[in-house]
């Protein structure tokens, strides 16, 4: 108790002398994790999760230069999201979106 | 020398044909005069006898030395071809003479006018002479008349076809010796000694063999002829035994008292007293002769056999241990195969060594596989293991059960490693331990034996599964050890072989997937805090892993690996764009890890507030990233970040090691010196427990930069905590560890709580995939394909559980006439 004292005594005199800050941040190692910006995470084409491969890239195991699964996500105009690949087999049947059946257009794709 | 020079040119069959002539020459000149004068009949035999004595004097004056065959002559049957080469030569000879003028001579051979006839009582006189002679053998007395004059008159009785009284006689003189004999061993055989029975029979066979011998040299002429001619009449040696078996055989008293004392010796020769070995050799090889070998001595011998070992087998397995009565047992067999090396006929080699074999071993292999193969397993007694296999493998179904009981041991003994939780923490090293023990047991003592190396697989993998999950997480964490950094003391090779050792002991667990996520929880924290001993080992690991469990157990575990090695690109890129653009931020040292959601195991995401030292930064950076990668979004995971601080202390500058949250609770201090728990709770908004373990470890830890009033271990809502200035610690750079004890409990359940959550998946998957094939099928069918196609160990009753909720969503429905049927909706 009697160091405690003493310690409290002597940050206040060192605090004083030393306009310097105590603690100054020098490096720092974050961790972040990325996910498709979907508002569904499931593709509603082969159910699978779109942050997975799609199931036919699962099956061939397709990796690209990277070692990345080349199975990237696509967006079209009505904001629905799926696995580019199911959805480039899809578009050869039906120009529309599974979800809303409005006209297919692709808004962005992931990279 | 110079006329011998001169034949050489003969061929080689003709110098044999003189050489032929010259003995039967030689033996007619030295056996007997009587030959050439009595003998000169019209037989073949003589004839040739007769030219040859006519060379003669051709022949030594040509100085010829003449071979001397002292044996009886191989020399009928060559007759007729030596009496027609007879003349060639003479005719050479004469040719070669020519050459000499003045020792020209002129040989007539012409043929005798009356034919010679024996005197009058030659033959009675004969058999008298002859009988005389055998009897004096018989009684091992000395013979009256040379050996050469019996021959030549059993020649002459012979060729004056008095063969067949002859042979007759013979016989009968020789079957009253063997009669005689016989009752005189029956007379004095009641009171004496088997011992000197035995030497005395021995002795009288040996000399009965040695008169048969002289015997027949005498009559061999009439066993060449007379016996040869007549397939019905056995040869006089034949007879002999013959006449000695039927006597001897036939007095079942003798042959009893011999079999009866062979045996005894036999017998003393087991309790380990010194035996005469060439008295019993002697007396089973006139056993052997006698063709009574089999009938009379071999049944009696192997039960006897079987009655010592039987009596004694009990007995020693009563008093002995395993070890020495395998030692005993051994040495019993080295005996008796001395003993058949040494006495025995070889024909009772395999029942002798099967009947042993059976009382000492067959008998007793459940006693001995029971009461002693696990001690010598326990004790790890390599040799008299050896010893057991070696023994064991010689008896019907021994080396099967000594596998079955050697499965046995393993699974009782492995059991108690896995089962107890008190043993926890040694487990994986135990079974490494005695994995190896067991191998080095197969390798050496079983000749690796494929049954055992088999069984031992199955073994392990029943025990291990004995107890659900915590071998397959002790075995991840045991990887997780090995493969951290500050494991020293162990080479890349050592290492690589543990790893080896361990994926043997992973090749047995039914739930991969535990090992899975614990070996992926393990695996993020290491490559996250840089904890990896050496990427050699980590990815000489994950390519095991693929190899046992195929590329999709692995996929995601690769996948952690590329993202560590993208962020490092990603990182260097984002450097470079902050330099260019001159933002503020050089001053901060920014390192982001950028998982791929998914890969990794799933962080509950938290807020906390943080200062703008680091919320700045990390808006530059999220810009930069999404610019980068469009339809992306960030989740920052505070739970794993750590940092660098700068302190000034009194007694200097340090540099502290310490986690996000350490980091943001310190920082606090610049701007208050003492602050309250609750008001650091406030400005961090850290999650309770979480803050308090934080707080903890800077206060109350190994290195307390901050000091807690009151003192204790225990944080409470009232504290007040204040800046050490005080803070001395010899090192710069100081760690400050995370407390985590708690944690790993929870963190654990959590683990499995995943596991089980994917393993519902998985078996949903299953059922739906079996039932869109086979569209129908009995409750029973449809659990026995998912029993199959499962990967890791589930119960009945959670399938049943499985099914009910897919028949709820409308996946499959149960038949309307069969309960017991299952349809699939589509």
């Amino acid at each position: 108790m009697a160091d405690d004292g003493e310690n409290s005594v002597d940050n206040r005199a060192t605090d004083d002398s030393k306009p310097e800050k105590m603690f100054t941040l020098k490096k720092w190692n974050a961790v972040a994790m990325w996910s498709w910006d979907v508002e569904c995470d499931i593709c509603a084409i082969c159910r699978v999760q779109v942050m997975d491969s799609c199931l036919r890239c699962q099956a061939e195991n397709k990796r690209d230069v990277l070692g990345r699964q080349d199975c990237v996500v696509v967006w079209g105009e009505c904001n629905h999201s799926f696995h580019h690949c199911c959805m480039s087999l899809w578009v050869k049947q039906n120009n529309r979106c599974p979800l809303c059946q409005q006209e297919w257009s692709i808004q962005r794709m992931g990279k | 020398m110079s006329a011998a020079k001169k034949y050489r040119p003969m061929d080689t069959t003709e110098l044999n044909d003189t050489e032929n002539i010259a003995a039967c020459l030689k033996k007619g000149d030295s056996s007997n005069p009587i030959t050439t004068t009595t003998t000169t009949t019209a037989t073949t035999t003589n004839r040739s006898a007769f030219a040859a004595q006519n060379m003669n004097s051709a022949a030594s004056t040509n100085g010829e030395r003449l071979p001397n065959f002292s044996m009886l002559g191989p020399h009928h049957g060559n007759d007729i071809r030596a009496a027609s080469t007879t003349s060639n030569l003479l005719n050479r000879m004469g040719a070669i003479h020519n050459t000499k003028p003045g020792d020209v001579k002129k040989i007539v051979i012409k043929n005798f006018k009356a034919k010679p006839t024996l005197p009058d009582n030659y033959s009675e006189d004969t058999y008298v002479k002859l009988e005389e002679a055998v009897l004096a053998i018989q009684l091992s007395k000395p013979i009256k008349y040379s050996l050469e004059e019996l021959y030549q008159a059993v020649v002459n009785m012979c060729s004056h076809k008095m063969d067949a009284q002859l042979y007759a006689k013979l016989k009968e003189l020789t079957e009253q010796h063997v009669k005689r004999n016989i009752k005189l061993k029956e007379l004095t055989g009641g009171s004496m000694d088997k011992l000197v029975l035995l030497e005395k029979i021995n002795n009288w066979w040996l000399s009965f063999c040695q008169q048969m011998i002289m015997i027949r040299s005498i009559f061999l002429y009439m066993d060449r002829t007379y016996v040869l001619q007549n397939s019905l009449i056995h040869s006089i040696w034949d007879m002999g035994l013959d006449l000695f078996r039927i006597h001897f055989a036939q007095n079942s008293v003798v042959q009893k008292r011999t079999v009866d004392g062979l045996l005894t010796l036999i017998e003393k020769e087991r309790q380990g007293a010194t035996v005469d070995r060439g008295l019993l050799k002697s007396l089973v090889r006139m056993l052997c002769d006698l063709q009574i070998y089999s009938s009379a001595f071999e049944e009696k011998f192997l039960d006897a056999t079987n009655q010592l070992y039987k009596a004694e087998s009990q007995r020693k397995m009563q008093e002995l241990e395993v070890p020495e009565y395998l030692q005993h047992v051994s040495k019993r067999l080295a005996e008796e195969n001395e003993r058949l090396l040494h006495y025995l006929d070889s024909s009772t080699k395999h029942p002798l060594i099967y009947n042993v074999e059976k009382e000492l071993l067959a008998e007793h292999l459940t006693t001995i596989l029971q009461k002693g193969l696990d001690s010598l397993l326990e004790d790890n007694r390599l040799n008299d293991l050896t010893l057991l296999y070696g023994l064991l493998s010689r008896v019907k179904n021994g080396t099967s059960e000594l596998c079955g009981n050697f499965n046995g041991y393993i699974k009782k003994k492995g059991r108690t490693i896995v089962i107890d939780p008190e043993k926890d923490k040694s487990m994986v090293q135990d079974l490494l331990d005695f994995k190896d023990k067991m191998d080095v047991i197969v390798r050496n003592c079983f000749e690796h034996n494929e049954k055992f190396t088999n069984s031992l697989r199955e073994a392990f993998e029943f025990f291990i599964n004995q107890r659900a999950n915590k071998p397959a997480e002790l075995i991840a964490k045991y990887v997780d050890m090995k493969l951290r950094s500050g494991n020293k003391g162990t080479t890349d090779e050592e290492l690589e072989k543990t790893l080896d050792k361990i994926m043997v002991l992973f090749r047995f667990i039914h739930g991969k997937d535990v090992f899975e996520a614990f070996y992926k929880k393990d695996l993020a924290k290491r490559l996250l805090v840089g904890k990896s001993a050496s990427v050699d080992s980590e990815k000489s690991m994950l390519s095991k892993l693929k190899q046992e469990c195929g590329g999709g157990f692995t996929s995601k575990l690769e996948g952690m690996f590329k993202d560590m090695e993208l962020s490092r690109d990603v990182n260097l890129a984002f450097r470079g764009h902050a330099l260019s653009n001159d933002r503020d931020v050089t001053n901060l040292d920014l390192t982001v890890s950028i998982l791929t959601m998914g890969y990794w195991p799933t962080y509950t995401p938290t807020e906390v507030t943080m200062p703008p030292q680091f919320i700045n930064p990390q808006q530059i950076f999220n810009k930069f990233y999404l610019e980068k990668h469009s339809g992306r979004k960030l989740q920052w995971q505070p739970t794993l970040g750590n940092c660098v601080l700068r302190a000034s202390f009194d007694a200097g500058p340090k540099e502290l090691l310490v986690s996000l949250f350490q980091g943001l609770v310190l920082l606090l201090f610049n701007d208050k010196p003492m602050l309250s728990y609750e008001e650091i709770l406030a400005a961090t908004s850290i999650e309770d427990g979480e803050l308090r373990r934080t707080l903890q470890s800077l206060a109350c830890g190994r290195a307390r930069v901050i000091t807690k009033t009151p003192k204790g271990r225990d944080i409470e809502d009232k504290d007040q905590f204040d800046f050490n200035n005080e803070f001395i610690n010899k090192l710069f750079r100081i760690k400050i560890n995370q407390i985590q004890m708690k944690e790993t409990n929870e963190e654990q359940k959590a683990t499995e709580e995943r596991v089980f959550q994917d393993r519902q998946y998985q078996i949903d998957a299953a059922i739906v995939r079996i039932m869109k094939m086979r569209k129908t099928l009995s409750h029973n069918l449809l659990i026995t394909e998912l029993f199959n196609q499962l990967t890791f160990p589930v119960k009945p009753a959670d399938l049943k559980k499985r099914i009910e909720s897919l028949i709820d969503r409308d996946y499959m429905e149960r038949d309307k006439d069969n309960q017991n049927q299952y349809n699939y909706v589509a």
